[in-house]
């Protein structure tokens, strides 16, 4: 898994490729955490280049969505690809967050 | 030798460079001394030839300027026959060299008449002299060599050497020189003025010389003849010839030619020629006598010096390497008795024994780092080891709980399905393979009542023991809420409140279940973010059961959850599974996926319920053979015989 993130007006971008399981996870959770303390708390997460994600990965987003509740922040997806798009619709994620279909919209309705 | 201890290899090599430096400078120093000592020798044996050439010949002259001024007077003068005797007994008195003298006329040359004219005065070995006339029919004095010799050659010459039988029984020579009466055409010889010489005092001179222990000088007539030699009994009796001779030494020979033809040089001789051994041989002439002087000097005995100095060099040597041999000894035994200590201490440690007491080596050397480094490795290795067993013990401890764990989260889970009364109107079994010794998967069937059978199959977001409590928890719940009441969404409505709680940990759950009317079919069921289900109708494809929307348990309180029904007919099945199955991965990194599952039930569908939940569990674990097993698989499978059967 890698992480790449940047900042773009009110928004922090992390988009994250790779896979993001059991041993990755931490990773993502810890970093977003981290961004989340220094005071961003618009996540917008792009998973243009993400091919698989276990239910670590989803418990790791559940984490990071909590603390960005407790902030006051939002935590929104963009650029699904098929499998994971297939694991937001079964765990019915798209109920829980914001998913668009690629980053551009994802920064245009947040 | 490679298996040789330390100090013999030492005490080897050590001597062997030893013995070479010190065998080359032996053999340089041997050669070069014996050079030099034999060059030394031989100017030792030249100056000395020199110097006794050189006394006898001082001798000689004074001798031979006697009868040179006597034969010179009578020349000049006239002298009365009355006088002859005096100016002979003058000769005598007045040069104590001279052993005889005489004065001898030719016939008639003095006075008419006398026909043999020649006083002769000797000295007698009292010391006092002696006169006589020399002369008669018996000693016919014109034939002898000392008067014919001169006066056939016209000049003065000294005779051979010769036995005087007459006169005091000793080797004699006699110097002799003729004088004449008249000048130039008129001149006449009138006789010969002599001298004799007694050589016993030539011979002392000669004998005077030592050379070392058997070396000698002897001296040769002009014909070969020995004059003088330690051995008396060569004395005027034999030559160098005669020894060349006997002995066949063309060398020898050579040398005496040269000798006596008043040649100088020097000659290597063999052993038994003029001595036993080897040995030098000097020669010089002496001239005026034409006589010849020769040193012999034994060779062994000329480097006898240098023998005894390279013995005792060698000797010197042999201690200082038999010391040396004893001091690397001592140093290689102070090198090695603790390197033995220390591999007989390593070897008890490498038997296991780390309290093996090491030797005590306080030494800032080698040895001593050695020493240190060993008790360094010793320790670590005893708390490595020490460290190892806790560890060890802890594991096996913790092992042993999660076997304990396993063996306790696997009696939850139902194994045989409660015999039904009478009727069977439908078949489950289920398999559950944890990845690691406990899992988060879960599975649960029961029934309600006599009609209607629950059944569930969820999987906690982690592995392991925390999984593994979430699971139990979550199993219990499913098991109390749905004994409760009939509709599966709210079950799992419930039990997600109850989930919730104070979760920071987010763990979740999803969950499928349902619940089956065993009498009419009927199926109804609910999803909490769970894979959806395969359904296999009688005489149709396998496909994915719909299933409500619902979020996963233990999240959200406000999630809701719907229920969904379907009628099964006699001969469907259900397949209920989770991730653990589509998310396998092989050694090429693919995924099980949807459509490896939709294959194997298409081949398996009409199985039993085991064998269908066992088909797919080998075919899941086939396909990630070699692979380490990620996630927690379950199968549940379910079939619907109908309410007549």
């Amino acid at each position: 898994m890698e992480l790449y993130s940047y900042k773009q007006d009110k928004f922090f971008i992390v988009k994250v490729s790779g896979r993001m399981d059991a041993i990755t996870a931490p990773e993502f959770e810890k970093s977003c955490l981290g961004w989340i303390e220094q005071g961003d708390s618009a996540l917008v997460v792009d998973l243009e280049g993400l091919e698989y994600m276990s239910s670590a990965g989803l418990r790791s987003i559940l984490i990071v969505g909590k603390k960005l509740k407790s902030v006051g922040g939002s935590l929104s997806f963009s650029s699904l690809t098929p499998n994971v798009a297939h694991v937001f619709s079964i765990s019915s994620f798209g109920s829980m967050f914001p998913v668009y279909d690629s980053l551009e919209k994802a920064l245009g309705n947040s | 030798m490679k298996n040789r201890g330390l100090a013999f290899k030492l005490i080897l090599f050590t001597l062997s460079g030893t013995m070479a430096v010190f065998l080359s400078a032996f053999a340089y120093f041997y050669v070069s001394s014996k050079d030099s000592m034999t060059k030394c020798v031989e100017e030792n044996a030249r100056n000395l030839t020199h110097s006794t050439v050189h006394q006898i010949e001082k001798v000689l002259e004074g001798v031979q300027k006697v009868p040179l001024n006597y034969a010179s007077l009578l020349s000049a003068r006239n002298f009365e026959a009355g006088d002859i005797a005096g100016l002979v007994e003058r000769m005598v008195s007045t040069n104590l060299e001279i052993y005889g003298a005489a004065i001898a006329f030719e016939p008639d040359a003095l006075a008419a008449g006398a026909y043999y004219f020649a006083p002769y005065c000797y000295r007698k070995d009292d010391g006092h002299l002696m006169n006589v006339m020399l002369g008669d029919e018996s000693y016919h004095y014109f034939t002898m060599d000392w008067y014919q010799i001169p006066r056939e050659l016209n000049r003065a010459a000294w005779t051979e050497p010769y036995y005087d039988e007459g006169g005091g029984n000793m080797i004699m020579a006699t110097f002799s020189v003729p004088f004449y009466k008249g000048k130039d055409a008129e001149k006449r010889f009138q006789g010969v003025v002599t001298a004799d010489i007694a050589l016993h005092g030539l011979q002392q001179i000669v004998s005077a010389i030592r050379l070392y222990r058997s070396g000698y000088a002897f001296l040769i007539s002009r014909n070969g003849v020995f004059i003088t030699h330690p051995d008396s009994r060569l004395v005027m009796t034999n030559s160098i010839f005669s020894i060349a001779e006997v002995k066949n030494s063309s060398l020898l020979r050579r040398i005496g030619k040269d000798m006596i033809n008043g040649g100088e040089g020097l000659a290597a001789l063999e052993s038994g020629l003029l001595l036993p051994d080897k040995c030098r041989l000097y020669y010089a002439p002496l001239s005026s006598i034409g006589w010849s002087l020769g040193v012999v000097i034994p060779e062994h005995e000329l480097l006898e010096g240098v023998h005894r100095l390279g013995r005792m060099v060698i000797l010197i040597g042999l201690a200082g390497v038999f010391l040396m041999t004893i001091i690397v000894m001592l140093i290689a035994r102070r090198i090695t008795r603790p390197l033995k200590d220390l591999s007989a201490a390593t070897v008890e440690i490498a038997r296991g024994d780390l309290d093996a007491k090491l030797p005590d080596i306080q030494r800032g050397d080698e040895i001593g780092a050695l020493a240190r480094s060993f008790e360094e490795m010793r320790l670590a290795l005893k708390d490595y080891i020490k460290h190892l067993t806790e560890t060890t013990s802890a594991k096996e401890r913790i092992e042993s709980e999660l076997k304990i764990a396993r063996n306790i989260q696997m009696s939850f889970l139902p194994r045989a399905f409660p015999p039904l009364t009478g009727k069977n109107p439908m078949e489950i079994s289920a398999r559950l393979e944890p990845a690691r010794e406990i899992g988060g998967d879960l599975y649960d069937y029961s029934l309600i009542d006599d009609d209607h059978l629950f059944f569930a199959v969820g999987d906690v977001s982690d592995k392991g023991i925390p999984a593994a409590l979430f699971m139990a928890v979550t199993k219990t719940l499913l098991k109390g809420i749905a004994e409760t009441g009939l509709d599966p969404a709210r079950i799992l409505n419930r039990c997600n409140l109850e989930l919730c709680g104070e979760n920071d940990s987010m763990m979740f759950v999803t969950v499928f279940c349902g619940v089956l009317d065993l009498r009419t079919g009927r199926l109804k069921y609910s999803n909490a973010g769970h894979e959806p289900p395969v359904i296999v109708r009688r005489d149709a494809q396998p496909e994915f059961l719909p299933v409500p929307e619902g979020f996963l348990l233990g999240v959200e309180e406000e999630s809701s959850y719907q229920t969904m029904e379907i009628e099964l007919e006699p001969g469907d099945k259900l397949i209920v599974y989770t991730d653990g199955v589509t998310e396998a991965v092989n050694a090429a990194g693919e995924f099980y996926s949807h459509a490896n599952l939709m294959a194997t039930v298409r081949s398996c569908w009409s199985l039993s319920v085991e064998g269908i939940a066992t088909e797919i569990l080998g075919s899941v674990k086939l396909f990630s053979l070699g692979i380490p097993q990620a996630d927690d698989i379950t199968v549940l499978a379910l079939s619907f015989a109908g309410a007549e059967v």
